[in-house]
């Protein structure tokens, strides 16, 4: 069973190429790192496995995600977004308390009452790695955290509404050695549980994270621009 | 291997129907009430004969010989609108080039509220203060006996216009970015040759805005100009000499015509009625003209504007530069920052001195019985059934007008493809800019006569929401563009549904939005007069308190002051009718005052 299968997926603006044509496939629980320059549509990419892709952007090609055919019309994205949670590049958070922010995702997709709401809250902000340090705080305003601990905010509001499918855009790119440490400790729990896709221009982070790494948009030696390869998988 | 799958529970999520239901058919009422105004304008025209080319051409206005010729109202309004902006611009453009470039940064905020103090003042006490101070100038200058005059007209206009030219002229200068100030100075130009050709080239379509937008609110207004301009039918200019000695002539303007009794009499079918109704889609047509070409060059069109091609001239400002003789660079600089001051010093002069008059002239309202005691006979006595009047009327009317604008609001950013989205946009700044003396016209023939209300409070404040919506509506466009467009996709990477976004995350965006946007439509809907005369307020013989909705008038300031005002030669109306100005001025500021906070709060969060 395959989590992600994408085919030939190319990401236009009228006539001009912004990502692909990109080739992959995500198995089930495993984790897939998506490498490229920037500018090379990692980013979009991933927004288009979920229909995120802003206004005038348009995709071709075969996206199969969960079972779900992106591209078809009258598919659910919503419900999608909900099995196949995306945490964006820059940390966002909610102008709401920590606990709020935590269970945004599962408060709307599901009718959970409140004190189990709370549970999903407390677990996916451990598995986030980030229960620890607001366990004492819940009830403060999100803001009041650092940009590291907000990163991980973002992620346990992603793994509370227990996704099959985990796609995280340049998850340590703004952040300190530290932080992103603690991003990795948190990304390592999850290998081999969950489907994750992972964008990073970090080669070596994509090698301590993931069983299979994508180069996309770099070009060849000899000037062509490549097709996605698959490039050799870390030990 | 098989894939974690959860329980079908939480795969149902929630939809919320009533959210797109609810903003749709509030964002209809509106549209429907815009149309429903040229609607009516329309349908007056049709119920008589009316001769279009007499309309326009003739300036014989006689209606018991049925001849209707609008030329001489057409004048005075083209005539006393011009003037107002051509003294108003001017020293607004100076005021706000001083207060952006000159004045330091942390005084900036304050200048800038000080100057919009003038737009809080409601229209009919700028109406009192005209007569009690610039008809007498006119009559002593241009010996006119009483000193109604077009000029009156205009100088008390000028005044008005004054803080609508100064905000959006202070807005358009403020987007020229700092850095190209930098540039400009590092290449060694003085403060005022930045300002000559860096910042004015940048801002010019912005300050152009302003003008505009000066020139419909000129245009619309109807109570301060209805009790200087002296309501002259057929004064026409013979030549083109004439035109200045018209000026300092009594004259009409088409709001003035409108708001004076014809309306009534007229009936509300027939020739007359359809000339009034003409004179009425000529007024809308020109203030919506003006007024949406001024806020989309102002950019609150912003999306999909055209940019004009930069000119020579608008690139080049500083290229040809004017020699003056004699006066070296920097004596040059001192003396264009000193004029540049002195006209933001006469600004700041303004509005003392209306502060000061309004308090000296209004000291009745400062004896507290004042404003709880009833008014007794034709001018003594207090202000308390006008003051629970006005309360009942506008309280109504932001109960009105939130819902709808916020419904409007949503639906024009959420909602709406880009083409229905800018045609709202182009609705609610028609409504914005509609002269308020249209919505009583239409207010009068709807709801008193269709609908045999006859004068009823809920009219009043069915036509106040109106003119309380548009600045809902402008606030709660600009706080939800005002989010992160990263906020908004991580909401919807949770799996959240339109609705759910828009209750979840839009709706908390925009409700300082919506609380400013009400508090400071309110703050306008509570000085307007025009609305209320026709439909809602007797001047007395009104319970505080209406018992029912037909035939239910209130008493309200606005009206009360318009009606002691028209009776101004004798001391006691002049002393209550100052009093309540007072008294409508600290309500309309009040309004606003209480604004500021939700604004902070809105930048704040951006």
């Amino acid at each position: 069973m395959t989590a992600v299968r994408v085919d030939q997926l190319v990401v236009s603006r009228g006539d001009r190429v912004l990502a692909g044509p990109v080739s992959f496939e995500v198995p089930a629980t495993t984790t897939l790192g998506l490498r490229g320059p920037s500018g090379a549509g990692k980013s979009t990419v991933l927004r288009a496995l979920v229909g995120l892709l802003p206004a005038p952007l348009c995709a071709t090609g075969a996206i199969h995600v969960l079972g779900v055919d992106v591209a078809s019309t009258g598919v659910d994205l919503p419900a999608l977004r909900a099995r196949a949670a995306l945490v964006g590049q820059t940390p966002v958070v909610f102008p709401a308390s920590i606990l709020a922010n935590a269970v945004f995702g599962i408060r709307h997709v599901s009718r959970l009452p409140r004190a189990e709401l709370r549970d999903r809250a407390q677990a996916a902000l451990t598995e986030a790695g980030l229960w620890d340090e607001v366990a004492d705080r819940l009830d403060a305003p999100a803001d009041q955290l650092s940009i590291g601990q907000r990163q991980r905010l973002c992620l346990a509001r992603a793994l509370a509404l227990e996704p099959e499918l985990l796609l995280l855009d340049e998850p340590t790119s703004a952040l300190d050695g530290a932080a992103t440490a603690a991003i990795e400790a948190a990304l390592a729990g999850l290998r081999g549980r969950r489907s994750v896709m992972i964008v990073s221009h970090d080669p070596a982070q994509l090698a301590r994270t993931c069983d299979d790494v994508v180069t996309i948009g770099g070009t060849t030696g000899d000037g062509q621009r490549s097709a996605a390869a698959p490039a050799a998988a870390p030990a | 291997m098989p894939l974690p799958t959860a329980p079908a529970a939480l795969r149902a999520p929630a939809r919320v129907r009533w959210v797109p239901l609810g903003t749709f058919a509030l964002a209809a009422l509106a549209v429907v009430g815009v149309a429903a105004v040229v609607a009516f304008l329309v349908i007056g025209v049709r119920s008589g004969p009316l001769d279009w080319v007499e309309l326009l051409s003739s300036s014989t206005w006689d209606p018991p010989r049925s001849r209707f010729g609008g030329a001489a109202m057409i004048f005075g309004t083209a005539a006393v609108a011009v003037v107002a902006v051509a003294l108003a611009a001017p020293v607004g453009w100076a005021a706000a080039i001083a207060i952006v470039e000159l004045a330091p940064v942390r005084w900036r905020r304050l200048l800038r509220a000080a100057s919009e103090l003038l737009a809080v003042v409601p229209s009919i006490v700028y109406g009192l203060i005209g007569i009690a101070f610039v008809r007498p100038l006119v009559a002593g200058a241009a010996g006119v006996p009483g000193g109604d005059s077009l000029v009156a007209a205009a100088l008390v206009l000028a005044v008005m216009v004054l803080p609508t030219v100064v905000a959006v002229s202070v807005d358009a200068l403020a987007g020229v970015p700092a850095p190209v100030r930098e540039a400009g100075a590092a290449c060694g130009l003085t403060r005022t040759e930045v300002i000559r050709s860096v910042v004015l080239p940048a801002a010019r379509r912005g300050m152009g805005a302003g003008l505009l937008l000066g020139l419909a609110r000129a245009l619309g207004e109807t109570i301060a100009v209805f009790l200087v301009v002296g309501r002259a039918d057929g004064r026409f200019p013979t030549s083109p000499g004439d035109v200045l000695t018209r000026l300092v002539r009594p004259g009409q303007t088409l709001t003035t015509k409108l708001n004076g009794p014809e309306s009534i009499l007229a009936g509300t079918a027939g020739g007359h009625w359809a000339a009034l109704c003409g004179l009425g889609l000529l007024l809308l047509g020109a203030v919506a003209a003006l007024t949406v070409i001024g806020q989309r060059r102002a950019g609150v069109e912003g999306a999909g504007r055209r940019r004009r091609r930069p000119t020579r001239r608008s690139v080049g400002g500083g290229m040809g530069r004017r020699s003056w003789p004699g006066v070296g660079r920097v004596a040059r600089d001192r003396l264009v920052r000193a004029g540049l001051s002195c006209a933001l010093a006469a600004n700041l002069l303004l509005v003392v001195a209306i502060s000061v008059v309004v308090l000296t002239r209004g000291a009745a309202a400062l004896r507290p019985g004042f404003w709880w005691s009833p008014s007794v006979g034709a001018s003594g006595g207090g202000i308390r059934d006008q003051l629970v009047g006005t309360a009942l009327v506008v309280g109504v009317a932001g109960v009105l007008a939130a819902p709808v604008g916020l419904g409007l609001g949503l639906v024009m950013t959420e909602y709406a493809g880009p083409g229905l989205s800018r045609w709202l946009r182009t609705l609610t700044l028609t409504l914005g800019g509609m002269p308020s003396i249209l919505l009583g016209l239409w207010g009068y023939w709807l709801f008193s006569i269709r609908l045999g209300w006859g004068r009823s409070w809920l009219t009043g404040s069915i036509l106040l929401a109106a003119v309380a919506i548009p600045p809902v509506v402008i606030a709660v466009a600009s706080s939800v563009a005002a989010l992160p467009k990263e906020r908004r996709e991580a909401a919807l990477a949770c799996g959240l549904r339109r609705d759910q976004l828009v209750r979840s995350v839009i709706v908390p965006q925009a409700l300082p939005g919506l609380v400013t946007g009400t508090l400071l439509g309110l703050a306008r809907a509570a000085g307007e007069t025009a609305p209320l005369l026709f439909t809602a307020a007797v001047f007395s013989g009104a319970p505080a308190l209406p018992s029912g909705i037909r035939d239910s008038p209130v008493s309200a300031l606005s009206t009360h002051i318009f009606t002691l005002a028209q009776d101004s030669a004798e001391p006691g109306a002049a002393h209550t009718a100052w009093g309540a100005a007072l008294a409508l001025v600290v309500v309309a500021g009040a309004l606003v005052l209480a604004a500021v906070p939700a604004r902070r709060r809105m930048e704040r969060n951006r």
